[in-house]
């Protein structure tokens, strides 16, 4: 009796990755985590004047806000080589031809965008959301970052905060002294110029 | 084992795309070639591979239990003295480690041969666990191959099933990953690695190596000044114990994966050692340290490496007393060691070679690389296989 050699099931829609895996400026994974520390709200918001409404003596920072969102929607919203691709994510008409200097392709319309520390210059965060109508999406009816973050709850759920932290009680850090110490063997040995890109061997 | 011309599936590239599949063609040259695939029987795959790599792997742990307990070895790894117990104590502690490629030299016949251990940073991951996986499930569903074809590659599911048991030792159920910037390879792999794990059941966060920070009661850090306790990390431990970071490894207490015994068992120094401790082995080549003096009898040329290496680079051939430079580098500066010169076998035009892959202590699957050189696997392509 011979047995399979190989892995019996991979679930493939769960290896597919039409987003692309550069991070964002901020992720929004980065809100959630710092929160474990301190705990920080994000809202979403659909369009401009429910910012407003939330933030009546700072609608500048609101369309702010919201223009972050569209630009980095532009830079970093998942992009399919055909309208069917891009709506079998998404959902019908959700999608958008774009064409650029590099080349042209579909990207979902971005659905919404969330904001964090809105009024704080330093920690203020935007970025864009997305939601899809397709029935054949992990995405339906949630809301979806474009690194692929899917936020539980579905998308009447408009304010999130943190999950409390793990089995193990992480210990506390309370300031980074420093970085980038680890990482200077590989610019150093570089500049021989390997063909290969990685350091796997 | 032979290699059969093969069909490529109808725009895999786009499918390559959708699973986000982005290094299949490296410096414009392509990585990933589906033209053609191996094909085994499964005798092959059991007794000359499989079995071999359990046995390998276990001989090396062998080599390593020595290793640790010895100065003189130590040094002769040229591991750095201050990282001694942190080498050591991560290895009586047991720390699991998750994956290992042992380098196979094998042409379908006879004992394959370990040309090296790539225990702590190996890569071709994902192709093999599952580009290669999906390549077969695709040309089976459509005719292309017969119904019966198998392959040697149960990664994908040990992966899950060893992050879950890395997360039940530890008691954990989130882990950090990490690779170097500016590399589409090393972070693929790594996101593969994330997905593995996440089906496990961890919530998964990523960290450049250049972005991790020290804090002020000496924890590691991401760039949320989230402390980092258990971290899969793509880049090799030679390389740490000398980084400016380095005196703070054993104040961190974290769980790395790899853990930090596996400088030992990636090391070049691991080659002589087995070859002292199990010489004659059907499975070892000759081996030895550039200063001692190899057995002439035992292989006609010698292959002359160093202790610290990354895709064959520094390597020369030592022929009737000649050293010829095969290829340049970086490295060399640990010293080196001689192996015994292994053709490797022709297919066509091709050079092959076979990694054959490790998840935790089980035997769990191959890759196979081609190569148009002899001896440096520098732009090599990936061709799946098939058992039949």
């Amino acid at each position: 009796m011979t047995q399979q050699k190989r892995s019996k099931h991979i679930n493939l829609s769960q290896m597919r990755k039409a987003f692309a895996l550069k991070p964002l400026a901020v992720g929004v994974a980065g809100v959630l985590l710092s929160a474990c520390t301190q705990r920080q709200d994000a809202q979403i918001y659909t369009n401009l004047d429910d910012c407003k409404d939330d933030y009546p003596d700072a609608p500048q920072r609101c369309e702010a806000a919201y223009q972050r969102a569209v630009d980095e929607a532009q830079r970093t919203a998942p992009r399919f080589g055909t309208e069917s691709d891009c709506e079998y994510e998404f959902g019908d008409n959700r999608c958008q031809y774009v064409q650029t200097n590099s080349g042209s392709f579909f990207m979902p319309f971005m659905a919404g965008y969330m904001v964090s520390q809105l009024m704080s210059p330093n920690r203020y965060y935007s970025q864009p959301l997305y939601t899809s109508t397709s029935p054949y999406s992990s995405f339906r009816s949630r809301w979806v970052t474009a690194d692929g973050y899917v936020f539980d709850g579905n998308i009447r759920k408009r304010n999130y905060r943190v999950r409390p932290d793990t089995l193990k009680t992480k210990p506390t850090v309370t300031r980074t002294m420093s970085r980038g110490g680890f990482g200077s063997s590989v610019r150093a040995k570089s500049s021989w110029g390997s063909s290969r890109s990685g350091w796997g061997g | 084992m032979f290699r059969l011309p093969c069909q490529p599936r109808n725009g895999w590239q786009q499918l390559a795309t959708e699973f986000g599949f982005h290094f299949h063609t490296m410096y414009g040259e392509p990585y990933w070639d589906e033209s053609a695939y191996y094909q085994f029987t499964l005798k092959q795959i059991e007794q000359d591979l499989e079995d071999p790599t359990a046995e390998l792997h276990q001989m090396c742990l062998h080599v390593l239990d020595k290793v640790v307990s010895s100065e003189a070895l130590m040094r002769r790894f040229c591991i750095p003295e201050p990282h001694w117990d942190l080498i050591r104590d991560s290895y009586l502690a047991r720390d699991l480690s998750l994956y290992a490629r042992l380098d196979l030299v094998y042409d379908g016949s006879g004992p394959a041969k370990l040309l090296e251990n790539n225990a702590d940073t190996p890569t071709s991951l994902y192709e093999t666990g599952f580009w290669q996986w999906l390549w077969l499930q695709q040309q089976v569903d459509n005719g292309t191959l017969p119904r019966q074809s198998d392959q040697f590659n149960s990664l994908q599911e040990k992966l899950v099933n060893r992050f879950k048991d890395i997360a039940a030792h530890y008691h954990i159920d989130q882990m950090h990953f990490a690779c170097c910037k500016d590399t589409d390879e090393d972070r693929g792999t790594v996101q593969y690695l994330q997905d593995c794990a996440a089906t496990a059941g961890l919530t998964t966060d990523f960290v450049y190596i250049e972005d991790i920070g020290l804090s002020d009661n000496g924890l590691f850090t991401d760039l949320r000044d989230a402390p980092i306790t258990d971290c899969f990390k793509l880049y090799p431990w030679e390389f740490m114990l000398r980084e400016p970071f380095a005196e703070a490894l054993s104040g961190a207490q974290v769980h790395w994966l790899e853990p930090s015994y596996k400088a030992i068992l990636s090391n070049k120094a691991l080659l002589p050692l087995l070859w002292r401790e199990f010489k004659g082995h059907p499975n070892l080549l000759p081996a030895y340290f550039d200063n001692d003096t190899p057995d002439e009898r035992e292989a006609s040329a010698w292959i002359k490496k160093p202790v610290f290496s990354r895709e064959g680079a520094n390597i020369s051939l030592i022929e009737n007393g000649k050293e010829s430079v095969l290829s340049d580098g970086p490295y060399g500066e640990e010293g080196f060691v001689l192996q015994g010169y292994q053709r490797l076998p022709r297919f066509e035009d091709n050079f092959t070679l076979i990694g054959s892959w490790l998840i935790g202590d089980e035997p769990a699957g191959i890759s196979i690389r081609e190569d148009s050189s002899q001896i440096t696997q520098d732009l090599s392509r990936y061709l799946p296989h098939i058992i039949v």
